[in-house]
């Protein structure tokens, strides 16, 4: 008797036991659709309906570019010769530049491939936002002196770094004068995003203990786009394109490029140095914006790199 | 007859060092091999932690560590140069010292190297230096220098060597452990003082005493080219080769006299090096303090008087953040030896050790205001809030590797002096050479 | 027993109470309360392939700010008089565009008027709701071509407007803007005012750099008409300069190149065997001091 009881009730106890368990799960599960935690790093998300009707949000960073092998990034894209043009006058350090930069190539907060100054050139002059990216000089200290050929100049006039043969004795950063090259003291959770082999034109994933630097985007250019700060930026400050074909374009307007610089008195930065950079500038005439707008919703830890300046010194008197 | 008898005098007045070991000497290498416990562990933390446990960062990219390189390999050539003009002039006075400069020579040329591998950022690439080097970088020419300099000091060394070994392997009364007998007998090729050996190796250790002084004056110069050949302010300088040799012989000379000294207190060798040999290594000394001060200003002149942009600005570091450093390293550096020698009141064994030592400090100074203030001066300026990249503060991994290097150093050669006596014996023994061509 | 049955009750009310909490988190929205709102935008493009090329973009406004709608199927509709067709049916991008090539062979319903309106619609997915844009065009072409007279190079233009019995009429006083193919982008090279015969001319610019021969590739286009809204014409003319006329060879031997200059190569190979060639001589010394004392115990 006790024992048919036993039985019955263990049944019974199993029973409901399941339905508590199936109940759990299929709470579980409608957790599950409402709770969008999968973001990755990158943080641009995109909105994408999956199959069954469920919203979710996929991180931008999953869309792929194609990329060449290592031994065809040693060789530019044929017949091209590339060049930028940065217009000063339009340049408020909206910083979208440095942002789309890093965020495309998977970098940490602390690494920036475009920086952006502000720049003083005499007592009197006025200041003005400065930003720099790899100028991919046509005679590049930093190419001569790497002692293993890790870095390197292609026909198309874009200098690369290769993180895979590079052995971090950071003399190219020295010889920069332009103090471009940035170097991965450690090792960055932002280098394990993205899963892709590396390669030099993409300069991603970055590795501890190599240098990398702006790469004028060779991943974007073979699909036909511009470099993410070209069109990251509100101003259009930036322009991007070949110089033999004499055309740059910053997404939205596109001029020939011996016109810009003749009518705007292009120029290049620090040229008495004899290194040939592919970046010209725009000098900062009729600005679009006072210096001091720059400042405008910059994090402190931003804000705070000018305090040296001697324009954030005035300001404080 | 006469010769072996003194020779025999000798080693049995050097044999004890080789023989024994006294407590204070087994005190003075376990706290050598502690110092360098700790730098060992230093490396094992930036090796696992990465390059951010150092000071350096994106501006500053050499620190301490490229400081020491260029400190020790400095100091390396000056033993080179003395021992190789030593022994083509045939002077007297250099007899005892001359096995104290080459093993200064060997000894921190295999310390230096290791300073740049803490600074490469993937150790496990270096095979690339070889495999892959570009004939147009500096860095390839001072791996090709530096590896024919140690292989050539390398053979001076065991040249100079030769005999004494030769004559350890004789002397009966030697009572060592076996093993060092035999690596006596291995090493001394059989060498037995014929007048044909005598000439071999003669021949060797003239070529190779020119050789080495040719090589210090290239290596040397081929590490400063590193620097010179960039654009950066302060580098970007014509006489960087020249001084850093000048530089380099005296710091070593420095480096010298406090091995001299050193020695002359541990192993009791006052009646070999005299006030005598002090005085003309301080005389070597005072000369080139000149010209170590003479360079120096020469080449801050033309800066200041240009007083062109970026160098003024990195002039205004070095004397606001820098100092005292700068007064020390380039005034009272040059200044106490010209004094401490030049008057004949202040010239004792004792004094002129103390400005050997402030020599050194304050060429280890010299060599950091070349490198880290040029590079906190940068053209296109540093606009950063975070303080540790902007200035440089060397960080205690910096400074136990440091310590430890120097540990090694004074490591390697009491291990050095305790297989062979510290003063060339052989040397000693020969009669003076008289009058004979140089070449 | 009675622990048991209680223990039994116990259990039971805990898993109702588990899955009624789960169900209620479940039911609650962790974002914000308002609803999403789609917003369409379409435009078109008629092109001298015949082609009409409609490029649907969805955005979803959100209280946290605009993004694309990834994955949504867009349906697009030309409607002429009474006549609704589907044309197509196209899955947005990441970015949230889908572009439909649609030949004008297979067919678009007209107007009297020969008036087409295009629309791009998405009925709505999930918490998104539907949207639609229409754009309106006729159908209209433009032609290119190329003469010179003199040593002078012209571009004419001609524009005409296709009536629903096929019938062309020349299309007036409109502007016509050209450009000409390069890497990125379009280079704008100049505008025309079309005449009343619906023609213009253009003179082609100096110096303006083609390919490798020299041929530039050239559209003209009427940009954003109320009536006929975006229509394009091209055409290729080799009377640009070829690229890398004017470009030096690039060196191969520089202190930059992977190969070094020779002389460099030549120092370096002099310097050594200099060096290591007395280095040899030494070492051969030792090597016959040895040999000679290898009769002879040592």
């Amino acid at each position: 008797m006790e024992e048919k009881n036993n039985k019955s009730s263990r049944r019974q106890f199993l029973k409901k036991g399941l339905a508590a368990g199936a109940g759990v799960v299929a709470g579980g599960g409608l957790i599950a659709a409402y709770v969008d935690k999968s973001s990755a790093e990158t943080g641009e998300k995109v909105k994408v309906l999956t199959t069954t009707g469920e919203v979710m949000e996929v991180d931008r960073g999953h869309i792929k570019l194609p990329r060449v092998s290592n031994e065809e990034s040693h060789k530019g894209i044929p017949g091209r010769k590339f060049v930028m043009v940065i217009d000063l006058s339009k340049c408020k350090n909206a910083r979208k530049c440095v942002e789309a930069c890093q965020k495309g190539h998977n970098l940490p907060k602390s690494q920036e491939f475009m920086k952006v100054y502000l720049m003083q050139d005499s007592e009197k002059a006025a200041p003005y936002w400065f930003p720099k990216p790899c100028f991919h000089c046509d005679n590049p200290l930093c190419v001569s002196v790497c002692p293993v050929g890790a870095t390197y100049k292609r026909s198309d006039g874009i200098v690369l770094i290769d993180n895979e043969r590079c052995i971090g004795c950071k003399f190219c950063m020295t010889g920069c004068p332009y103090s471009t090259r940035v170097f991965a003291w450690k090792h960055y959770k932002e280098f394990e995003i993205d899963k892709e082999p590396y390669s030099p034109e993409a300069s991603s994933p970055g590795k501890e203990g190599t240098v990398s630097k702006c790469d004028f985007c060779p991943d974007l250019i073979r699909v036909g786009k511009v470099p993410y700060c070209v069109s990251a930026c509100p101003m259009g400050v930036i322009y991007f394109g070949d110089i033999d074909e004499d055309t740059v374009t910053n997404g939205t307007e596109t001029f020939q490029f011996s016109e810009l610089i003749r009518d705007r008195a292009g120029y290049r930065h620090l040229e008495v140095l004899g290194t040939r950079p592919c970046v010209y500038y725009l000098p900062p005439v009729e600005r679009q914006f006072p210096v001091e707008s720059g400042f405008n919703g910059l994090e402190d830890n931003v804000k705070n790199r000018f305090n040296n300046t001697q324009f954030v010194k005035n300001l404080k008197k | 007859m006469e010769n072996k008898i003194t020779r025999e005098q000798l080693l049995r007045e050097f044999a004890p060092q080789l023989e024994k070991t006294s407590r204070s000497a087994y005190i003075w290498i376990f706290f050598l091999l502690g110092v360098i416990g700790l730098g060992v562990y230093a490396f094992v933390t930036q090796v696992t932690e990465g390059h951010i446990v150092t000071g350096m960062r994106d501006n500053v990219v050499w620190g301490i560590y490229i400081v020491n390189f260029i400190f020790f390999m400095g100091i390396s050539y000056a033993g080179a140069l003395i021992s190789g003009t030593l022994h083509l002039f045939h002077t007297e006075w250099r007899k005892p010292i001359i096995r104290m400069a080459e093993y200064l020579a060997i000894i921190s040329l295999l310390i230096g190297p290791c300073y740049i591998l803490l600074c490469i950022g993937r150790l496990d690439r270096l095979g690339y230096l070889i495999l892959f080097g570009r004939i147009q970088s500096p860095i390839t020419w001072d791996v090709i220098a530096i590896s024919t300099d140690i292989f050539g000091c390398l053979i001076f060394l065991y040249l100079s060597l030769l005999r004494d070994i030769a004559n350890l392997r004789d002397f009966k009364e030697l009572q060592v452990p076996n093993w060092k007998k035999k690596l006596y007998s291995i090493l001394s090729l059989g060498y037995t003082g014929t007048p044909e050996e005598e000439i071999r190796l003669k021949r060797a250790t003239d070529i190779m005493a020119a050789m080495v002084i040719a090589i210090a004056i290239i290596v040397y110069s081929v590490l400063a080219w590193i620097f010179s050949v960039t654009l950066q302010p302060g580098w970007h300088s014509t006489i960087f080769g020249p001084y850093f040799v000048i530089a380099a012989v005296y710091s070593g000379t420095g480096v010298l006299i406090i091995i001299m000294w050193l020695f002359r207190r541990a192993y009791h060798l006052e009646k070999y090096i005299t006030k005598k040999h002090f005085v003309a290594m301080g005389i070597l000394m005072l000369v080139l303090a000149a010209l170590f001060g003479y360079f120096t200003f020469s080449d801050y002149l033309t800066k200041w008087y240009g007083s062109e942009k970026n160098d003024e600005s990195l002039i205004k570091i070095l004397f606001t953040n820098y100092y005292w450093q700068f007064i020390f390293s380039n005034y009272i550096g040059v200044l106490i030896p010209l004094l401490v020698v030049g008057l004949p009141k202040l010239r004792t064994i004792n004094n002129i050790t103390i400005s050997a030592v402030i020599v050194v400090v304050a060429l280890w100074f010299n060599r950091y205001l070349i490198v880290v203030p040029t590079l906190e001066s940068p053209y296109l300026p540093i606009q950063d809030s975070r303080p540790e990249w902007v200035f440089y503060n060397a960080t205690w991994v910096e400074y136990s590797l440091t310590a430890a290097g120097v540990a090694m150093f004074c490591f390697l050669f009491t291990i050095a002096s305790k297989f062979i006596p510290v003063i060339h014996v052989s040397e000693l023994a020969d009669p003076p050479e008289k009058e004979q061509q140089l070449l | 027993m009675k622990d048991r049955s209680v223990y039994l009750k116990v259990l039971w009310i805990l898993s109702i109470f588990l899955f009624s909490v789960v169900v209620v988190l479940g039911e609650s929205k962790p974002e914000a309360t308002t609803p999403p709102e789609t917003r369409m935008t379409i435009s078109y493009l008629y092109a001298s392939n015949d082609t009409v090329t409609l490029t649907a973009g969805i955005m979803v406004k959100r209280e946290t700010g605009p993004t694309y709608l990834a994955n949504a199927v867009i349906d697009f509709f030309a409607t002429g008089g009474s006549d609704t067709k589907k044309i197509g049916s196209i899955k947005s991008g990441a970015t949230g565009t889908a572009i439909l090539k649609y030949p004008v062979k297979n067919g678009i319903p007209r107007d009297k008027d020969g008036i087409t309106t295009y629309s791009a619609s998405f009925i709505g997915k999930g918490p998104f709701p539907a949207s639609e844009e229409k754009i309106s065009a006729k159908l209209a072409k433009i032609n290119l071509k190329f003469n010179s007279q003199d040593s002078v190079h012209n571009i004419d233009v001609s524009a005409m407007e296709i009536e629903v019995n096929g019938k062309e009429n020349p299309v007036a006083k409109q502007t016509v803007v050209l450009y000409v193919q390069r890497l990125f982008s379009l280079l704008k090279i100049g505008e025309v005012a079309l005449d009343d015969a619906g023609k213009g001319s253009l003179e082609f610019p100096h110096h303006l750099i083609g390919d490798s021969t020299g041929v530039v590739l050239v559209y003209a286009r009427i940009e954003d008409n109320d009536l006929y809204a975006t229509v394009q014409g091209q055409n290729s003319i080799n009377w640009g300069i070829p690229k890398h006329y004017f470009t030096a060879e690039r060196p191969s031997r520089e202190l930059w190149t992977p190969i070094a200059p020779v002389w460099m190569i030549i120092t370096l190979l002099v310097m050594l065997t200099g060096v290591w060639g007395h280095y040899m001589y030494s070492v051969f010394q030792l090597f016959m001091i040895k040999y000679n004392n290898k009769g002879k115990n040592p």
